[in-house]
């Protein structure tokens, strides 16, 4: 597993970001364009927004501390989120949170799922906490990966940002899916479509 | 995002293609803005001296001006009435029941309000394909009855709360807890309108519902 580092004190990044050239500055600008991606993927992760703020600030202090070390032509983004995943699994080791391992020998769910159109009309009409819900039922691994899934990223990028095989983000991502299939099942509300009684 | 491919049923493919659409628009959130301008202070400010005194100067600019603007304007929008507005939204965006009248017709929400309510809501806009009316709810506002019209944003609930306040004077934009409140009055009412949407479309509801 990664992420054995301890992390820094922020104060002590900042001070040596003092003394670093020019480059670094438009680095950080160009960092910090993806303060909003990095913050609503911490937001899915943590319980609390406080948290999910404290690792984005400290995402930022370890990147930026050793932006030094990105060579050039690599990719700052997918850089940012493997340094945000390091920073929620060491948050998480200093809550004493402990996260769900993934078990990738287990298949997905087979396809009779009962998936007609009235059921994938539902879906469309589905409510924000319901999709919130069935995120937050994924364990952290699946969700981290459907999330980078959803900011876009391919799943050759997700492999390097979560040092995983190619195949493993691929029988993850089915996975996922497949949990969050179960549970948004019957979830939509239907609005628009339902009425209850013509008061 | 790779598109979901599910060789074993359409009908699965295309549940897994609507629930990554939803995730798409769903993970994006903004940071807060306290966040943003600690990360920008903390990352930028320090990169050039000149950038630290640029910095400082802009704070204390944007400080003296919020001081005149907290002197000479008086809030329109009383704190009490946004925390009331945000903590309403919440109570019917994670209700685990419907709305009190769930429907798309506006004329079928408005005369459920009869008899509910002391006053008629002016609320005219019927809802778009953009802003699609769901329905409406008895709330109950600063101590008083008040009426809730829910409207749909794509995955975004935006609430809109019609209330007897004299209070509200001039029209205001707050955001509070992370959503956006704009307050304004009409007909001698209270108006709030409260969502987790951007500001644009949060103004866009609001001018179709002026109009």
């Amino acid at each position: 597993m990664l992420l054995s580092r301890k992390p820094r004190p922020l104060a002590v990044v900042a001070d040596r970001a003092d003394d670093r050239p020019d480059p670094a500055g438009s680095l950080a600008e160009q960092a910090l364009a993806h303060a909003d991606e990095l913050y609503g993927l911490a937001r899915h992760l943590c319980s609390t927004s406080s948290d999910a703020e404290d690792i984005v600030q400290e995402t930022y202090a370890r990147a930026l501390g050793g932006i030094a070390r990105l060579t050039p032509g690599s990719n700052l983004r997918a850089w940012l989120f493997r340094i945000l995943r390091n920073c929620f699994i060491d948050q998480a080791r200093r809550k004493k949170i402990v996260l769900e391992i993934s078990d990738d020998t287990v298949g997905e769910r087979p396809a009779n799922e009962g998936w007609d159109a009235a059921a994938l009309d539902q879906l469309r009409y589905l409510a924000a906490a319901d999709l919130e819900r069935a995120v937050g039922t994924l364990p952290h691994e699946l969700r981290f990966i459907v999330l980078l899934d959803a900011q876009g990223f391919s799943e050759a990028e997700i492999a390097e940002i979560a040092r995983c095989a190619a195949g493993t983000v691929k029988s993850r991502l089915s996975r996922a899916r497949a949990r969050l299939r179960a549970a948004l099942q019957g979830s939509g509300r239907g609005a628009g479509k339902r009425e209850r009684g013509n008061v | 995002m790779s598109e979901p491919v599910s060789d074993l049923d359409p009908n699965v493919a295309e549940a897994d293609r609507l629930i990554a659409a939803a995730l798409a628009d769903h993970v994006r959130m903004p940071a807060p803005r306290r966040l943003r301008e600690q990360l920008a202070r903390r990352h930028l400010a320090t990169q050039k001296p000149w950038r630290s005194w640029f910095a400082a100067f802009a704070l204390g600019a944007g400080m003296a001006a919020a001081i005149v603007l907290f002197v000479v304007r008086q809030p329109a929008a009383d704190a009490v009435i946004v925390d009331e507005a945000v903590g309403d939204h919440l109570r019917i965006v994670s209700a685990p029941h419907p709305l009190d009248v769930e429907t798309n017709d506006l004329h079928n929400v408005k005369p459920w309000f009869t008899g509910r309510l002391d006053f008629v809501p002016p609320v005219s806009f019927v809802g778009d394909d953009e802003f699609r009316l769901r329905g409406g709810e008895l709330a109950v506002f600063l101590g008083h009855k008040a009426a809730a019209f829910v409207y749909q944003r794509r995955l975004h609930t935006i609430s809109l709360f019609v209330f007897a306040d004299q209070a509200v004077k001039a029209r205001d934009e707050i955001t509070s807890r992370g959503f956006h409140v704009i307050v304004w009055a009409a007909g001698g009412l209270g108006m709030a309108l409260v969502s987790d949407v951007n500001w644009d479309d949060l103004r866009l509801l609001e001018a179709r519902l002026r109009s």
